[in-house]
């Protein structure tokens, strides 16, 4: 059983709180991601599961071992570092074979394992070159098999494709999860870039400033984020929020943009919890879900930049607080001044309360 | 981001890849501007060194094929007149005082290097992590380098006397009366000596040892931890190997330094009892001072010379291919 | 006149050749974007307009005038580094003041400009920090705006914002545009992320080992790329190149899973192209004109689904809007418009219809 019980850990650098309570279940085989910031604490989450940083408070337990005391050496974690930390001074091949020959296997086990995980990883050909002449793509797979080759129940990756080239990102993200997969190895995944973590992860946590934000499938974040942070964290781009307050109209509840007019009428279920609530909220649109038509009825809003960026295209309008973005089929022609009219798709409404950013959820 | 303790990263982030292009071999409108500010901000130490080194070299070339000296009657540059080839030379070959004061040197630099080089990297380990009164303790070890070398070699004088320290410091460790008379035995005085120089220069050691070992990456370290090598192993296996420039270094500026041991030795022995002492340096001086036969005081030195920089030469090949900087024998800021 | 130009420009280092006739010309007031690959010349490029490399063959002119042999100084261009060199002993302030310092440029000025340069970057609130103590994403704004605060002919950039996080590089490349809209500069741009390439050029090359392959909008090579190189560079995620036959008016390919029917498709074409957000997927149904493939692999990204599908012995992906209910291991069609597919020759070369 290789499951990872994180609870209340904490971990302060003198005053500096870089990480408040955190408490997270790491299911066995499990692929998840911590995604966040920078400085949101999730390098050091990770560094302590590692046993490389030691927490200030909490536990941490593998399976029902708890960890508290044990150096990181005798952890059986595998570990990639973000700049995969390869020893520069010796060969393909002595990098693979460093930890077997640590633990003092066999030559000719040392060598079998050498050769599958080399062929698995494609380095066979490179296997005899020194480690500091190679690119970051080759370096990536070597600290990748370097772990990999002790065959660690868990396995922990410190932002590996931060460094790697756009085209390649893409590759690697199969070949990790599908290594993962045929290992069944439970992976814990930092990294900043939520795409990453949308395509990887099984689960994905979503941190801030040292707080865990919110836990769950992709899609549940993508859907339901639990609050204004992750909303705008994660989506391509994030979720554009509005403020205003709920008001009654006609049509049922909607609310008041100000000076940008009333949105359309929020849906039953959601409209019932809303108007149970007091104060302003964030009125909010996935970008992909925001509708931009000619006429209303909608939010008036002018088109202030048109990014084309291949397969879609994002209409930035307005701007400083009411500032949305839309996200449009290619074949859409809108113009920089031109005014535009902000809908949204049924249903794909998001409330959040204003004060606490918490998102309201609908009955 | 925690803070960690300043070290290198191992790998270069961003797009380029670790693999270096040639360095630009093609004219840069820039590159060729520096160079020329860069000649002639150099000149006057080229001309130093000229006069300095080359010139003097020169002529103690010159002097050794003669067999000048400055009871001769004639000044040195009409030293031709007594030109006796390679005579010197020769001599030289078969002088055994000379070749027993080149053994003599070989076995002390032999046994003073390593010493000087252990102590000092057991130090530098030491000093690799924190500990109270770690500042205090770092300006009380750097202060026998601080030390001028003859006065060292009076203070161990004094300190190897049969009444002195050293035997009282043995009598109450070892509960027996010793009065051993270090400077008077031969191999005693001998092992005098080399006491005095490991306790000035392993602090050298030390130095030069400490910045190799706070070069090594930290991650480097962290990634062998993780796959399980203890310290011993990542000591063997990661930081020694990457500290294998500065090691070599060391010990090259050591032994040519080593090699040429005098100004402690000759206040605390003069070479003797005897010949005891007498290393290649003391020999050169004496030959220089007392026997006044400075042609072929010249082409011992010479010899000695080609024999260092030979050393120098092989040592610096021992580093990795393509760092090796200077020309052989290159000395380094610092070094006494 | 910030014309930029380059004439048959060739550099080599060694035996490696950088840059291979390169030839391009960027507009005065354009943003001009350098893309591909690593080690495909677009540093060399820059360090080529900027002057720290001289051409082995071929001329360099700025502003209509050639510049082969002037310094860099002399050249007035600004550049940006992707390694920031911002002065580490010096202030942000005191960074972004240090250009108009050297030309003497009178203190009143100066003030004037380096207040204007960090409001519009957003740094004038840590300007008194020095490098250290800012985060990455502040020093990349300090390294622009040392950039910004002279009046160059043009304005170029290595890549200067790939260390940011992810959301903070799609803000900055934004505001990267607006301000450059605004000063109505020239600026060289280079990077790998092709989505930065594509949102902030007005136009922009592609390099291949040195040479330039295509040039032109992010639109046109978007819609029109001329070789299966240029094809897979741009699109995200790369455009799908299968190869295909023809089989009796009709082009087929992915074993019989995608059938098209275009009678203008060329003969000579050995591949086709399908950006995955033209591949369409419904639910299998017998009697289909092409064969069935099987979804490999689900990907949901939230607003689209990256879906992985196995077809014969190929394997290609669609981008789908939304959420759609699709499993791995479930049975669909795949089709597209028949106006969406590229053809390309065996030589690589894009063909039209």
């Amino acid at each position: 059983m290789s499951t990872i019980h994180l609870h209340g850990l904490v971990k302060k650098f003198g005053d500096f709180a870089a990480l408040k309570t955190m408490d997270l279940d790491i299911a066995d085989g499990e692929f998840m991601a911590l995604l966040g910031p920078s400085g949101c604490g999730k390098t050091t989450t990770m560094n302590m599961i590692a046993g490389m940083t030691e927490p200030t408070g909490g536990r941490i337990l593998f399976g029902a071992r708890d960890m508290a005391g044990v150096p990181m050496g005798r952890r059986g974690v595998g570990f990639v570092f973000q700049n995969y930390a390869i020893f520069t001074h010796m060969t393909v091949r002595e990098n693979l074979a460093y930890g077997p020959k640590m633990h003092r296997a066999p030559k000719r086990e040392i060598d079998r394992r050498v050769q599958a995980i080399a062929g698995l990883l494609e380095l066979t050909p490179l296997l005899d070159r020194k480690a500091d002449r190679l690119s970051v793509n080759i370096l990536q797979r070597v600290a990748i098999g370097r772990s990999a080759i002790m065959e660690p129940a868990i396995f922990l990756l410190d932002e590996p494709l931060s460094n790697v080239d756009a085209a390649f990102r893409a590759v690697m993200r199969t070949e990790l999860k599908h290594l993962q997969r045929a290992f069944k190895q439970t992976m814990v995944y930092v990294t900043h870039d939520q795409l990453e973590a949308m395509t990887m992860a099984d689960r994905i946590a979503v941190m801030d400033h040292g707080v865990l934000q919110q836990v769950g499938a992709p899609l549940e974040i993508y859907n339901d984020p639990a609050n204004v942070f992750v909303a705008r964290f994660i989506g391509a781009p994030g979720m554009n929020l509005l403020k205003g307050k709920p008001a009654a109209s006609d049509r049922g509840l909607v609310v008041d943009l100000g000076p940008l007019g009333a949105t359309p009428p929020l849906p039953t279920a959601l409209a019932a919890a809303v108007s149970r609530s007091n104060g302003d909220v964030y009125y909010g649109l996935r970008p992909e879900q925001t509708m931009l038509l000619p006429q209303g009825p909608g939010i008036a809003m002018p088109v202030t930049f048109v990014e084309r960026i291949g397969a879609r295209t994002i209409v930035h309008l307005g701007g400083g607080e009411a500032a949305v973005k839309a996200v449009c089929a290619n074949d859409v022609r809108w113009v920089t001044g031109e005014a535009a009219f902000v809908a949204p798709v049924e249903q794909s409404v998001r409330v959040f309360d204003a004060a606490t950013g918490i998102a309201i959820k609908a009955e | 981001m925690s803070a960690t303790s300043v070290s290198a990263t191992s790998v270069p982030s961003g797009e380029q890849p670790a693999v270096v292009e040639p360095a630009n071999t093609g004219p840069r409108a820039v590159d060729a501007e520096a160079r020329r500010l860069g000649f002639r901000l150099t000149l006057p130490a080229q001309v130093l060194v000229l006069f300095i080194a080359v010139f003097p070299l020169l002529m103690q070339l010159y002097i050794s094929l003669t067999d000048w000296s400055p009871l001769s009657g004639v000044q040195w540059w009409s030293a031709w007149s007594q030109w006796n080839g390679f005579a010197n030379y020769t001599d030289l070959a078969s002088d055994a005082r000379f070749w027993s004061a080149l053994k003599r040197t070989a076995i002390v630099m032999l046994v003073c290097v390593p010493a000087e080089f252990l102590l000092g990297l057991a130090l530098a380990t030491l000093f690799a992590d924190e500990f109270p009164g770690k500042r205090l303790f770092y300006s009380i070890l750097l202060m026998p380098m601080m030390v001028v070398p003859a006065v060292a070699g009076y203070m161990f004088f004094m300190l190897f006397q049969s009444g002195g320290p050293v035997n009282d410091v043995l009598t109450s460790l070892t509960g027996f009366p010793i009065t051993l008379a270090w400077l008077s035995d031969p191999t005693l005085a001998l092992l005098a000596v080399m006491a005095a120089d490991i306790w000035q220069w392993t602090p050298l050691m030390f130095l030069i040892l400490l910045a190799g070992l706070v070069g090594v990456p930290e991650d480097q370290i962290k990634a062998a931890t993780l796959l399980g090598a203890n310290a011993w192993q990542r000591f063997t296996t990661i930081v020694l190997p990457k500290m294998k420039v500065i090691i070599i270094i060391a010990l090259a500026i050591r032994v040519i330094e080593n090699f040429k041991i005098f100004d402690t030795l000759y206040i605390m022995t003069g070479g003797g009892p005897g010949v005891a002492t007498e290393t290649i340096s003391v020999y050169i001086y004496k030959v220089t001072t007392q026997d006044l036969i400075w042609g072929y005081v010249a082409a011992i030195a010479l010899a000695i010379l080609i024999l260092l920089s030979i050393a120098a030469v092989f040592g610096m090949k021992q580093m990795a291919p393509g760092k090796s900087g200077g020309k052989p024998g290159a000395k380094r800021e610092g070094a006494a | 006149m910030a014309e930029i130009a380059f004439r048959n420009v060739t550099k080599r280092y060694g035996n490696t050749v950088a840059v291979d006739r390169a030839s391009f010309a960027v507009e005065d007031n354009e943003f001009f974007c350098f893309f591909g690959p690593p080690h495909s010349g677009k540093t060399t490029i820059l360090r080529l307009i900027l002057g720290l490399e001289t051409p082995d063959e071929g001329e360099i002119l700025i502003g209509g005038k050639p510049v082969n042999g002037l310094t860099p100084a002399a050249r007035n261009v600004a550049m940006v580094f992707q390694n920031l060199a911002l002065f580490p002993h010096m202030t942000a302030k005191e960074n972004i003041r240090f250009p108009l310092v050297e030309r003497k440029v009178a203190p009143a000025q100066i003030e004037k400009r380096v207040a204007e340069v960090a409001a519009k970057l957003h740094i004038a609130h840590v300007w008194h920090r020095h490098p250290a103590q800012l985060s990455g994403g502040e020093r990349q704004r300090v390294a622009i705006a040392r950039a910004l605060v002279r009046d160059p002919a043009a304005y170029l950039m290595d890549d200067p914002i790939s260390a940011l996080d992810a959301r903070l590089r799609e803000e900055t490349r934004v505001e990267l545009k607006r301000i450059q809209r605004e000063l109505g500069k020239t600026v060289v741009y280079v990077t790998h992320d092709q989505e930065e390439a594509m949102s902030v050029a007005d136009r922009m090359a592609i390099l291949e080992h040195g040479q330039i392959r295509q040039t032109g909008t992010p639109s046109d090579i978007y819609d029109h790329p001329e070789s299966v190189y240029v094809a897979r560079l741009i699109g995200s995620p790369m455009m799908n190149v299968l190869p295909s036959m023809r089989d009796k008016g009709r082009i087929v390919a992915a074993g019989g899973a995608i059938v098209v029917s275009d009678p203008d498709a060329p003969v000579d074409a050995v591949e086709i192209g399908l950006r995955p957000e033209d591949v369409q997927v419904s639910p299998w149904r017998d009697g289909a004109p092409a064969r069935p493939a099987k979804v490999f692999e689900v990907e949901p990204l939230g607003g689209y689904t990256v879906v992985t599908l196995d077809a014969g012995q190929t394997r290609l992906r669609a981008l789908l809007r939304g959420q759609p209910d699709i499993r791995p291991e479930a049975t669909v069609a795949i089709s597209c418009r028949p106006d969406r597919v590229h053809y390309f020759a065996s030589s690589g070369a894009a063909l039209a219809r």
